[in-house]
């Protein structure tokens, strides 16, 4: 631990719940639009968020009577922020769906070891989703087929139907903290040091774990 | 035969992407495909009939090659039937995540297609059966999930919202709809200053446009 830790920790607690809050999601939002893969569900994140988002809702249904001009100008400011607030997390689930709806069966095959990956109402639309697909293939053509071809995630013949995101996509990583990340520059491939607030673009696969730790964020 | 049919099949998908509306849906050729899996199957099922089980690729290459071919003609006419498939249900899903209406809009398609026939066949829907119960059920699916953010409004506006209130112009007439600073009677070419939230519908669904 460092000088600069002890800094980051202190002005931590300086700044209130809530704005640490907005930054978090506005960092889940940003990393969640670029990172290939889908990232772990911010379950107290969001629970945090939508309480929120709900009291203020209600804050507005109760002043928006007042005629005063006071209020209803702080009012105003109330709703600016709620819809950009909203905005941010319909913003970040439709992410997610998109994802979910891209990968489906590579996310399945997930899930057992890390069933904290999906919120549950995103696993059930996941496999509901994924029934209603299949109903629909089979309907379709595939129950005519004949009986070993009918499966959705076959392996065999030398191609794979299950659909991976792409890991080694690149992104654009900023280091919150220094920290090592995997680079593979040059083919080899190297553990290499990131300075805090180094901007850098590296292959996803080589940054997830210390985007997951919260060492880098994605720009 | 040999994935011929499957490849049209793969252009028209190929097409559909680039199309504003989802083109009638190829029923001949995704059974002609059907057919020429099964008929492959029946093919190295009559292949492999004389050598009883006991079929050993080393000896036979001529024939080990004829089945490597059919099967993976099989495989490969699966794969252009799912794309297909997949392309024209991604499409269904986002004009359900647009609200739009598509088994309405199926029905006013074959009116009108049906009118100026006399008596148009049946087969002008540009959906299989299939399809149709597969929207239906989607749209149940959507709902039931989106009713769990209704704080949220998930099918809302992805560009991020800039002003609280924004200049809109009523294109059709749509009555009158409530707001928190009271009624608004919406007709034709009148202008409103509004709240972006409660006429984003009306927006979607093609009633006002926005007033940059």
């Amino acid at each position: 631990m460092d000088i600069d830790d002890l800094l980051a920790e202190v002005s931590a607690g300086a700044i209130p719940q809530q704005q640490r809050d907005l930054q978090e999601l506005t960092r889940a939002w940003v990393a969640e639009r670029c990172a290939p893969e889908i990232l772990e569900w911010p379950e107290n994140l969001m629970g945090r968020v939508l309480g929120r988002i709900r009291k203020q809702i209600e804050l507005v249904e109760e002043q928006t009577g007042d005629m005063d001009a006071k209020t209803n100008f702080k009012l105003i400011i109330v709703q600016t922020e709620l819809e950009r607030f909203k905005f941010l997390v319909r913003s970040f689930l439709r992410a997610r769906i998109k994802k979910i709806d891209a990968h489906p069966h590579h996310l399945l095959s997930l899930l057992p070891t890390n069933p904290r990956l999906l919120s549950p109402s995103e696993q059930q639309y996941l496999t509901a989703h994924q029934s209603l697909l299949s109903a629909h293939y089979a309907a379709s053509f595939l129950s005519q087929f004949p009986a070993p071809l009918q499966k959705l995630d076959d392996t065999t013949g030398g191609v794979s139907m299950i659909d991976r995101p792409d890991t080694q996509s690149a992104v654009f990583a900023r280091a919150l903290r220094d920290c090592e990340v995997w680079s593979e520059g040059g083919g080899e491939g190297a553990r290499v040091r990131m300075r805090r607030g180094d901007v850098w673009v590296v292959r996803w696969g080589g940054v997830r774990a210390a985007v997951e730790r919260g060492d880098v964020e994605l720009i | 035969m040999y994935g011929e049919i499957g490849n049209k099949l793969v252009q028209h998908a190929k097409r559909t992407q680039s199309l504003a509306h989802l083109p009638p849906y190829q029923t001949e050729m995704v059974r002609a495909v059907t057919r020429e899996v099964r008929d492959l199957d029946k093919d190295v099922a009559a292949i492999l009939e004389p050598f009883a089980g006991s079929f050993n690729p080393s000896t036979e290459p001529a024939t080990a090659c004829a089945l490597l071919v059919n099967h993976l003609c099989m495989r490969r006419n699966k794969r252009c039937l799912l794309a297909y498939h997949r392309v024209r249900s991604d499409r269904l899903e986002e004009m359900c995540w647009n609200g739009v209406d598509v088994l309405e809009r199926q029905y006013q398609q074959q009116q009108n297609s049906n009118r100026p026939a006399g008596e148009g066949d049946g087969s002008s829907s540009s959906l299989s059966p299939e399809e149709e119960e597969y929207v239906r059920q989607y749209s149940d699916l959507l709902a039931a999930y989106k009713g769990q953010w209704t704080d949220i409004d998930l099918t809302g506006s992805l560009e991020p919202p800039k002003d609280l209130f924004i200049d809109v112009r009523v294109l059709k007439d749509a009555g009158e709809i409530q707001t928190e600073y009271g009624a608004i009677t919406l007709t034709k070419n009148s202008q409103f200053y509004v709240r972006q939230g409660d006429v984003e519908r009306l927006i979607s669904q093609g009633y006002l446009q926005r007033l940059s």
